[in-house]
């Protein structure tokens, strides 16, 4: 895949008018105002039909687990999967692109809810709990917060976790506080990530997954929490306080995951980092275009400084990062559809570079820009504050280094 | 109920145009779009047809080099199947041939209970072809259709004036050119878009549907010369002394807008 066939442009093109009718008009209220961005996300799934489509998509996925169960059941070997025919999540990366372009803290509060906190639950969960909470996530009907962070965990997430659960009786009672939550303030399906207390050294302590509902006695969701970009994306923290669950709430329904609570995390850490190269993307085409307009008309020293060969560097070295990130998410599209997925150390690759690429791209077009590109009134401004997420959250760029170098130096 | 609309595809109005210094003409050799005047007859055709509780949405469209980009929007958008007329003997045509060849489509899809047409393209402007398609069809015109209600039998038109609007009723089968904002177009949906590229086009000829194309020689039009558009003129400038506005509501009055 070299360029977006047809069907594609049609959605781009279909996308960008939406963007441009819906989204600019309120960029203000989005970033600077008390405008949650869930309804115009909402809007756009009717829209677009998304939210039937995530449906339908649901309804087949579920059917054929149920089969799978049904046949493991009568000790027959489960159907085979047919063949999906989609386009390798052309339809789902197409969206954040169009929408980063212009507002990429709604692609955050997007993937987050719809994205990382449904998938948290479809990979891990049984039927019951996927139906009881993933659909209405996956249609953007309800919001979802994933809450792993914690004031003295971030990129040791596992290892410095101190959220706990107890067991007491039937039930579990989860204790601890949550921050950097993307949604937090408005979601009303939460997977909070913990560890089982049982008394043994923390570093020996199974990870578990629970699905909160907002308003649950003991839950508290703070108000959003002011932040250097991505302002269109609410993140707060959440503080539970002997929150009683029963096991219903276990993603799983057991303690015992065939491959554990980390590996369920792991997976998710997956499919949010290549998110992030379409989200960069989005940011880079924008910034460049924005660029080139503005090396055309901006005139100094007598010419348009698009004619000054350092300004041409610049726009040059855009460009480079643009066709590299568009051919990184153009093999994610095409991995998808031949139904492969990358490893753990392929997507830190693909993030790592896509998120610096994305800052820079950012950065220089504000240099571009000089004293125009520090104001709030160009929007190169709001893009750099924004950019410079892509490198710290779904990991860090350091993290994802020793990600992709553990699996180079591994015997 | 079947509706036919009729649908232009012509350069994108966002990118520079270019005229042929030949033909006096706009180039066309590029990728075409979906005329915008033309998706609110789309709209209203689909929003007709529910209404309806039936039938579907047909388009014919005339184009050069086989180009469909445009009418695959309207298919994307809901539309059921098309005929595209592309024949290079068909360049030059005048706005009566053009009527003919799209009358001529309209009869190869067997008819319909309404033909809809945008009131003019963007890029012509001619504004004749529909009333000429509804003279060869020998079916009922009604212009300037801002909204419209089928209702048994027949069609009952708001239709704009220079006033207001004239209600008018009219038998079916009939053609009628809507104006630009008639419906709001709704945006295609992605699986309308994914499931546009197998929906059926017949791609035909002038000769297949049995017309005579006259192209340039034969046109009953030319265009004799193009020039530029005069520059706007630099607007007065009233210096407010706690009475402007009654320079300004006179000013409005002369224009005749209030």
């Amino acid at each position: 895949m070299f360029e977006w066939s047809d069907e594609h442009r049609m959605i781009r093109e279909a996308v960008q008018r939406f963007v441009d009718e819906e989204v600019r008009p309120h960029v203000d209220e989005l970033e600077h105002g008390d405008l949650p961005p869930y309804d115009i996300l909402r809007k756009m799934f009717a829209t677009f039909g998304m939210d039937a489509m995530a449906r339908d998509r649901f309804a087949k996925q579920i059917a054929r687990e149920q089969a799978a169960l049904d046949a493991t059941a009568r000790c027959e070997e489960p159907p085979a999967r047919t063949e999906s025919g989609d386009d390798g999540g052309g339809l789902s990366l197409i969206p954040i692109i169009e929408l980063c372009r212009v507002c990429p803290g709604m692609v955050t509060a997007m993937g987050v809810s719809m994205g990382l906190t449904s998938a948290a639950i479809m990979s891990k969960g049984t039927i019951r709990q996927k139906q009881r909470w993933a659909l209405d996530l996956l249609t953007m009907d309800k919001v979802g917060a994933w809450a792993i962070t914690e004031p003295g965990s971030g990129s040791d997430a596992f290892g410095s976790m101190r959220s706990t659960a107890r067991r007491d009786g039937d039930e579990y009672v989860l204790n601890g506080s949550k921050t950097f939550i993307t949604n937090g303030p408005y979601a009303d399906t939460i997977v909070f990530i913990c560890k089982l207390d049982e008394g043994n050294p923390p570093e020996q302590r199974k990870v578990l997954s629970f699905v909160l509902d907002r308003g649950m006695p003991g839950l508290v969701q703070s108000k959003p929490l002011r932040k250097m970009g991505m302002h269109s994306s609410p993140t707060g923290e959440l503080f539970l306080d002997d929150v009683r669950v029963g096991l219903d709430r276990l993603i799983g329904e057991t303690e015992d995951l065939p491959s554990g609570g980390r590996d369920g995390a792991k997976a998710t850490f997956q499919q949010e980092r290549a998110g992030v190269a379409a989200m960069a993307l989005g940011i880079i085409e924008e910034c460049l275009q924005l660029s080139v307009q503005y090396a055309r008309d901006r005139v100094q020293f007598g010419r348009p400084i698009g004619e000054f060969q350092l300004i041409q560097e610049k726009l040059a070295r855009m460009e480079v990062a643009r066709m590299n990130v568009q051919n990184l998410v153009f093999r994610t599209m095409e991995m998808g559809a031949a139904g492969r997925s990358m490893t753990l150390a392929e997507a830190s690759a693909m993030k790592l570079y896509s998120a610096r690429a994305a800052t820079e791209v950012a950065m220089e077009a504000v240099q571009l820009y000089g004293g125009n590109g520090y104001m709030s009134e160009f929007r190169v401004e709001q893009l750099a504050r924004d950019a410079k997420v892509l490198q710290i959250y779904a990991g860090t760029d350091e993290i994802q280094i020793t990600h992709i170098a553990k699996d180079l130096l591994r015997t | 109920m079947n509706v036919i609309v009729c649908v232009k595809q012509i350069p994108d109005p966002a990118t520079p145009g270019a005229l042929d210094p030949g033909t006096k003409t706009l180039k066309r050799d590029g990728k075409l779009i979906l005329d915008e005047s033309d998706s609110y007859g789309v709209e209203m055709a689909l929003q007709l047809v529910d209404a309806a509780g039936g039938g579907e949405v047909s388009i014919v469209s005339m184009a050069p080099n086989g180009e469909v980009s445009g009418m695959r929007t309207a298919l994307a958008m809901g539309a059921a199947k098309g005929v595209l007329v592309s024949d290079p003997a068909l360049q030059g045509s005048d706005a009566l041939t053009t009527a003919k060849v799209l009358a001529a489509a309209v009869g190869k899809l067997g008819g319909a209970d309404l033909v809809i047409a945008a009131t003019e393209s963007s890029d012509g402007y001619t504004g004749t072809v529909p009333e000429q398609m509804a003279e060869v069809l020998g079916l009922p015109s009604v212009t300037f259709a801002k909204k419209v209600v089928v209702d048994g039998g027949s069609l009952k038109v708001d239709r704009q004036t220079e006033d207001g609007y004239d209600e008018v009723t009219c038998p079916l089968p009939a053609l009628i050119s809507v104006t630009a904002g008639v419906v709001e177009p709704r945006y295609p949906s992605f699986k309308g878009i994914m499931a546009a590229k197998s929906k059926p086009i017949d791609t035909v000829t002038a000769g297949d549907l049995g017309v005579s194309p006259t192209g340039w020689a034969g046109a009953g039009q030319e265009i004799v010369d193009v020039a530029q558009a005069e520059a706007r003129a630099a607007g007065e400038i009233i210096e407010d002394d706690g009475e402007g506005y009654t320079k300004i509501v006179a000013f409005l009055e002369n224009l005749k807008v209030i």
